[in-house]
């Protein structure tokens, strides 16, 4: 008991805790801040990238893609763990805008996708422009539902000059052009042209927040894409396929089922056409699908956290100065304690709950600061860009919307326990030498 | 004499000021490298830029014929170097089974590129031989050549981040497809077709620049055989953009004014083209047009540094600490120095030179650890990627194969000076504390 006394006497008398209190609390400050927006920022990356292909992901790297998705993809319909199924094509095209400046062409990545499956196993429906209520239409031109449409990535939409309403873009007209390929990877219609080409029309922007996507990106209906890179025949070929799994389902759980499932239909299908080239398809859950993309901005994370960490170790010289004078300055007093029976044990606990005292004020304190300051941080950026043209991201460049603010608990946990952690950390050595004061040395007449 | 003595003194007896000089030490450490790290990283950025298309760039709104005129023209000018022609395209390149990428392609001219930048040193095959870099196909004379873009053959190792130089140079002599479009007019007043192309051509060689995007994304066709391909009704030479090397010494400013008067009197007479079409022409420097993303580079080089800046601030508070200390547990010192005639001004000079000198100190072994740090960083990332089998950096996300790795002193200076400033006050309030020293009552006898 009298040691929590002592502890909140030495916090409240002694004022030169005040400013361990102070650099505790501005440290703390600064990395709440500075972590809920990284953290903020990798989440809603990740989420984008989540809602991009869905929970798990069959298929291959390879523009040659694989047969018999069709029976797989029934099998699939009736487990009662997958929510919906979506077929992709992946390839690379020429895209050229006919009656523009000539010689004017584009390599893109297409996408060749059933828009109504497609929506209900990722956010595709929710990134488009003027479909959003019915992704069934994402390829209907408005002016003509007939025409076979595209849909341009946001970023590829405005190289293309398509701004502004449906009246302004709704004529754009383009050539795609592809390599149709044969299941052994040959190019197919050799001797001729080489190449398919098929016109579309505008029919809707999708704006997915990832850079790649919006930036080189169209997306085709899957029959047509399939057309064009010659993957409909003599067996049907696709190169992905998004699964969805239903609520409630773990990620990784759901794909080792659908791993197990995929093992056995290969085992069904050995020995038939083409069936060598269900070998090389995988089956991955969406994290790892995506790692090229996530694992660098997760490395940026650990890295800010490291310097962080070394920064901090100023906070741990600053606490261990703080209890060395105050330690200094309570000798006497040490001495008058265990000269009445007080252990060593129970004077380092005395000082050790000190440091946690100011450790937990110091949290709370800069965690509360952090918190207000992040509510008002997108005002704050409103404000000094509209008077002094600073905006902290520019959103011409970065794809980024608000600035995260939400303060997560568990990176408030975590800080909280390090700034506590750090304090402890400092107030050691300290503790263990006012523990080690010997009452007689420390009350000789000559020393009071 | 007396200062440096009670320094000393003060240094030998409170062994904590040591822990003064690390917390500085550590932060300015921190600082010069952050600084230095994306310091270099922005100057290899523009450097990459002026590497890739010249000092200055003429980009007119569509492409023109007679460049070898204008370049003539150019060329002339006393602040002009060298100059060269570019055509641009898009396609798909074909290596193999199942292996097609999307392609941008650049017409250019090999040898007088390798007069305006330094475009022989990144040709793999070439780089070592006498002579001006050529698409000459080795043993297939009449063959057009082409150079390819490492990155486009071959990802870099997973886990080194490097090429396999070997079995990229083995790709030279390949025969590959590019497919490519144009529009043809059929008649006037008519709107044209979309026509595919398809160019083979030998790789010639492979190029290297340590630019991942340049190196994963381009080939290069003579700019002669891709004119045919993409305007094959037109009759004579056609360039989409000239680069040019500016000479030693010349004045930008000047040289950009000079060029945008030979260009208007080069379009207006020898192309007949209408003011707007002229004004159109963007003249510009490499760094101008990397001007956007730089400034944001450096806007988010300024909030680390401001970030880690006040998170440093707390080395202020411990050296304040620190000295608040020492004159609390000398303030018998400080009366007897007083007592023998010694002013207040002169006491607090002792504990702000100290205090200065704790920056001063401090911020040297800062400025040492970050240069060691800095001028290693390649070596340290490969040894965390060894220990930890984390690789740090890598091409496809930070742009160049290697982390710039020059200390930038300029910065470096900066945050010395402001180092020192912190630390001198830090220590001002004990300085006050102690100049207000009254030795008769410290010195009473009770």
């Amino acid at each position: 008991m009298h040691e929590i006394i002592l502890a909140v006497r030495y916090l409240l008398r002694r004022r030169i805790t005040y400013f361990a209190v102070l650099a505790v609390t501005l440290c703390v400050f600064i990395v709440a801040v500075v972590m809920t927006v990284m953290t903020g920022l990798v989440n809603e990356f990740k989420q984008k990238n989540h809602n991009f292909v869905g929970d798990c992901v069959i298929g291959t790297e390879s523009l040659v893609g694989f047969p018999y998705y069709e029976d797989f993809v029934k099998i699939l319909d009736g487990c009662d763990y997958v929510g919906a199924v979506s077929p992709i094509i992946k390839s690379y095209a020429l895209i050229s805008q006919t009656g523009i400046e000539t010689g004017r062409n584009e390599g893109v990545e297409i996408m060749g996708i059933e828009p109504g499956r497609h929506g209900k196993v990722t956010g595709f429906g929710g990134t488009l422009s003027y479909n959003k209520e019915d992704v069934s239409k994402a390829f209907k031109p408005a002016y003509d539902p007939n025409l076979a449409g595209f849909v341009a990535g946001a970023e590829l939409g405005r190289r293309l000059g398509i701004q502004g309403g449906y009246g302004t873009a709704g004529t754009k007209v383009l050539a795609v052009s592809c390599f149709p390929l044969t299941a052994k990877g040959t190019l197919a219609r050799a001797g001729t042209d080489l190449v398919n080409t098929k016109t579309f029309y505008y029919s809707d922007t999708s704006q997915s927040g990832l850079v790649y996507a919006d930036g080189s990106m169209i997306y085709l209906p899957f029959e047509q894409a399939q057309l064009l890179c010659g993957m409909n025949e003599p067996v049907k070929r696709t190169s992905w396929l998004y699964i969805k799994f239903k609520p409630g389902v773990k990620v990784v759980a759901g794909c080792e089922k659908v791993s197990l499932l995929w093992r056995d239909f290969v085992k069904e299908r050995s020995g038939q056409t083409q069936a060598d080239l269900l070998d090389k398809v995988t089956v991955q859950n969406w994290k790892n699908y995506r790692r090229a993309f996530i694992a660098p901005v997760e490395k940026e994370q650990v890295m800010m956290t490291v310097m962080f960490g070394l920064v901090g170790i100023t906070t741990v010289f600053i606490i261990f100065v703080v209890f060395y004078m105050i330690i200094g300055h309570k000798s006497k007093d040490i001495g008058v304690l265990k000269s009445i029976g007080v252990s060593n044990m129970s004077v380092m606990r005395l000082f050790c709950e000190f440091a946690f005292l100011i450790g937990l004020l110091s949290s709370f304190a800069g965690l509360f600061g952090g918190w207000l300051f992040l509510l008002e941080i997108n005002k704050i950026e409103g404000w000094l860009f509209k008077h002094f043209g600073f905006q902290l991201w520019d959103r011409t460049i970065y794809a980024i919307g608000d600035i995260p603010n939400r303060m997560g608990f568990g990176v408030a946990a975590v800080i909280a326990l390090s700034a506590i952690i750090v304090c402890l950390a400092g107030a050691f050595l300290p503790s263990r030498q006012a523990a080690k004061l010997n009452p007689v040395e420390t009350l000789r007449v000559s020393q009071i | 004499m007396l200062k440096l003595f009670l320094w000393l003194r003060y240094l030998q007896k409170k062994k904590i000021v040591f822990l003064s000089f690390a917390a500085v030490a550590l932060s300015v450490a921190l600082l010069i490298v952050v600084a230095s790290l994306f310091t270099g990283f922005i100057n290899a950025f523009e450097r990459s830029a002026v590497e890739m298309i010249g000092d200055v760039v003429v980009s007119p709104p569509t492409r023109f014929p007679k460049y070898p005129q204008f370049i003539e023209q150019l060329e002339r000018l006393n602040s002009v170097k060298k100059a060269t022609a570019v055509l641009f395209g898009q396609g798909l390149l074909h290596l193999g089974k199942g292996d097609v990428r999307a392609v941008e392609i650049w017409g250019i001219e090999p040898a007088r590129r390798a007069e305006v930048m330094d475009f022989k040193s990144v040709l793999l095959r070439q780089k070592g031989l006498p002579g001006q870099p050529s698409f000459e196909v080795q043993g297939q004379p009449g063959k057009i050549g082409g150079f390819v873009g490492i990155g486009v053959l071959a990802e870099p190792n997973e886990k080194t981040d490097e090429y396999d130089f070997k079995e990229a140079e083995k790709m030279t002599g390949r025969q590959v497809v590019l497919t490519t479009g144009t529009v043809i007019e059929n008649k006037e007043g008519q709107q044209g077709q979309f026509k595919r192309k398809t160019v083979e051509f030998t790789i010639a060689d492979i190029v290297y620049s340590g630019v991942y995007y340049s190196d994963k994304a381009f080939i290069y066709l003579p700019i002669e055989e891709l004119r045919k391909v993409l305007y094959p009704n037109e009759d004579g030479q056609a360039a989409k953009q000239i680069q040019i090397k500016l000479a030693d010494g010349a004045n930008v400013d000047a040289a950009l004014a000079q060029i945008r008067g030979v260009w208007e009197d080069f379009a207006s007479r020898q192309l007949g083209w209408d003011s707007y079409l002229i004004r159109s022409t963007s003249i510009e420097t490499a760094k101008q047009m990397q001007s956007q993303l730089v400034a944001e580079f450096r806007k988010q080089m300024g909030v680390l540094l401001l970030i880690f800046g006040i998170v440093s601030l707390s080395a202020v508070l411990l050296i304040f600490c620190i000295f608040y200390m020492i004159v609390m547990t000398r303030q018998k010192d400080i009366a007897i120095i007083k007592s023998c005639g010694a002013g207040s001004g002169s006491v607090a000079s002792i504990f702000i030179g100290f205090g200065a000198c704790v920056g001063v100190i401090g911020s040297a072994i800062g400025t040492a650890i970050g240069y060691v740090i800095t001028k290693n960083i390649n070596v340290v990332e490969q040894w965390i990627r060894i220990i930890f089998g984390l690789k740090i950096w890598k091409s496809s996300i930070y742009m160049f194969s290697r982390i710039p790795n020059e200390v930038d002193w300029a910065s470096a200076k900066f945050i010395v000076v402001l180092a020192v400033i912190a630390a001198v006050v830090g220590a001002l309030i004990p300085a006050i504390v102690a100049a207000k020293t009254r030795p008769v009552e410290i010195l009473r006898y009770e």
